[in-house]
């Protein structure tokens, strides 16, 4: 697959001499959806200012299609950008907004009409095509932003939390629109955004960044099984983290002495014994078992078991929220659905046993 | 509860604040009616009469009070106004484009602009004029006092059009160089329709200051006055309603001025409306 964008030890360092963004690798297909995720101030939106040539880089390369681009000002450079803020021109009408950027690029009348029209379609926005921009709802400007955005064609789309200002069910049909108009035209994106669903259902892959720095790059599914860094496991979805030290490796198996006990999690690396390691388990793969049956279940989850008595719980519909108590007095949270646990099983006192395979854990250095 | 109090209170200040405001203008129209040429700049009103407008026109019988000297010196204070005016707006929005990014300095050049306009103008004339001699140059309305004007005129431009960039969304500008405009073409297509209102309020700032200007121009505009001077002229030897009835004129001019700004204003709301119709 050939590469649309390439970000090679890209830094940015600001005037009063902050680091913003650090050592910033990435190469990105062809045609991808790339999200950076990241809490604010974490540099996702300096990363793509820079990709867009709205900040000066201090440090590194980035190339588009092979050419280094780093000094090319936005205007010449084969992107575009699109704001939070929609940023339309407020004297033009949406049809104006949208042919703008041809106009000024002399693209002939007719060619540009067409494209407008094209555009327009595609974005649904042909009934209020000759409306002023100023009174139209967060979704239509939205899409016009997008519509003009893409009229003119460029290599990549940068979208700069898009859909922060528009409100929850709006974003989820935009989200679709966004998913499958990229689909369709096949064009690069690259999105910022600080929402974990944003990210997660719309890329190919997520960038999860943390103090200018990445934490992890891979596919949305990824973020959840393989967490990478002990960020990426705070950050994304719901685990639970022990710490710990590496007694053995057996193939992507590796094990890990707890003051649980001997818990086993998979890594990508290998571990040398004693070494310091934290082994991350998704509340999701935690399943619960009746104290009792402590034999049979060790063996099918690799002897990965710990006891816990149940604290408090309340049903919540057709889940049951628990909170339940490890040995070391740590309380984690659970959700236990009625269907999967018939029946009242979990009086509060009564002890349970937890377990999760090996393979749905994920063991990193710490 | 409180509005009822408040309210009413509000409303006197209002009104008070709207008396003292026009009374003395309202004083100065209706004596510019005093009869002529024995009627005096005082109550009470002789008799109404036309006379000090016709007299202002050179329509009246030769009497022993002499024709305001206006005709040049108003040509004079409208020209000079003009040229300040667009100057002074001129370098107002280049310097308040300047200063949208910080630039090593930016304090310093803040104050020293402001700095014309807070420096007493008696203090700056004088100056002038002592420069001027110093470097043999001669002193004209449109040299020395020019230049004052602008140097005057020039912060009220500039603090105006800060405002303006102020609260102006930059994004829009970055949404139109990622589609590839340059920043000049951007400028002019995105950024100056829409700071347009704004560069009227700073030109009309420019031009009633610039207008009206005395105590700058008094010691550097030198032999051909301006029209406040040449009015100024008049009040060393007695002061008769011809003045007001200048005034009222002036003042009536004044505001066909901003019924211009205003339709202006209203028109470049339409125009922006109407080409974005043609273009379909």
């Amino acid at each position: 697959m050939q590469s649309d964008l390439e970000l090679i030890k890209v830094g940015k360092v600001y005037d009063n001499g902050t680091p913003a963004v650090v050592d910033f690798d990435l190469t990105v297909a062809r045609g991808e959806f790339i999200a950076f995720l990241g809490p604010s101030g974490c540099g996702k939106t300096t990363t793509l200012r820079m990709i867009g040539g709205f900040e000066a880089i201090s440090a590194g390369d980035i190339r588009i299609r092979g050419q280094r681009i780093n000094d090319l000002p936005p205007e010449r450079r084969p992107t575009s950008m699109i704001f939070q803020s929609y940023a339309l021109f407020p004297h033009m009408t949406v049809r104006r907004n949208i042919s703008y950027g041809l106009e000024v690029k002399r693209v002939p009348k007719v060619e540009r009409d067409a494209k407008v029209d094209r555009m327009l379609a595609t974005l649904g926005l042909e009934d209020i095509a000759d409306r002023r921009v100023n009174n139209l709802s967060g979704g239509q400007r939205q899409r016009i932003a997008l519509a003009r955005g893409l009229v003119v064609e460029p290599e990549i789309l940068l979208l700069d939390e898009p859909l922060g200002a528009l409100d929850a069910n709006l974003r989820r049909t935009i989200q679709n629109e966004l998913k499958i108009l990229q689909k369709t035209l096949g064009i690069t994106f690259v999105f910022v955004t600080h929402a974990q669903s944003e990210a997660l259902s719309l890329s190919d892959r997520v960038v999860v960044m943390n103090q200018g720095r990445i934490e992890q790059v891979s596919t949305p599914l990824a973020l959840y099984t393989r967490p990478a860094t002990l960020f990426v496991a705070q950050f994304i979805g719901n685990n639970i983290i022990f710490d710990g030290a590496v007694t053995m490796t057996q193939g992507t198996n590796v094990r890990v002495k707890t003051p649980l006990g001997l818990l086993t999690g998979s890594a990508n690396e290998n571990f040398e014994a004693g070494r310091l390691a934290k082994i991350i388990v998704p509340t999701e793969a935690v399943q619960l078992h009746q104290a009792n049956k402590r034999d049979e279940v060790l063996v099918r989850n690799d002897g990965n078991a710990i006891s816990a008595v149940v604290g408090r719980s309340s049903v919540v519909g057709h889940v049951q929220r628990l909170s339940v108590d490890l040995p070391t007095g740590r309380a984690l949270s659970l959700e236990a659905h009625v269907d999967k646990y018939p029946g009242d099983q979990f009086q509060r006192g009564g002890e349970v046993l937890l377990t999760w395979p090996a393979a749905a854990a994920t063991v990193i250095a710490a | 509860m409180q509005s009822a109090v408040m309210k009413p209170a509000l409303a006197l200040y209002t009104t008070l604040f709207l008396v003292f405001l026009y009374a003395p203008f309202a004083i100065l129209a209706i004596l510019s009616f005093q009869t002529g040429p024995e009627g005096g700049p005082q109550f009470p009103i002789i008799e109404w009469s036309s006379y000090w407008y016709q007299h202002l026109f050179g329509l009246a019988p030769p009497s022993r009070v002499a024709p305001l000297p206006i005709g040049e010196s108003l040509f004079r204070s409208m020209t000079l106004a003009f040229m300040t005016m667009i100057v002074s707006t001129v370098l107002g929005v280049m310097s308040a484009q300047a200063f949208r990014s910080r630039f090593k300095g930016s304090g310093i050049v803040f104050y020293l602009i402001v700095l014309g306009m807070m420096v007493p103008g008696v203090l700056v004339g004088l100056g002038m004029a002592l420069v001027a001699n110093f470097f043999g140059i001669d002193r004209h309305w449109w040299s020395t006092a020019f230049v004052l004007h602008v140097v005057y005129t020039f912060p009220f431009a500039f603090l105006v059009m800060l405002a303006i960039f102020n609260r102006f969304d930059k994004s829009v500008e970055e949404a139109s160089w990622s589609l590839g405009v340059s920043p000049a073409r951007t400028f002019r297509k995105v950024t100056f329709p829409l700071i347009f209102p704004g560069v009227l309020s700073a030109m009309l700032f420019a031009f009633t200051l610039s207008y009206d200007e005395f105590s700058r121009t008094l010691f550097a505009s030198g032999r051909d006055l301006t029209l406040p001077l040449a009015i100024y002229g008049t009040f060393a030897v007695e002061i008769h309603p011809n003045v007001f009835a200048f005034g009222v004129l002036t003042t009536l001019f004044s505001f066909a001025l901003l019924g211009v700004y205003a339709i202006l204003m209203s028109l470049s709301v339409r125009r922006a409306r109407r080409i974005a119709i043609q273009e379909e």
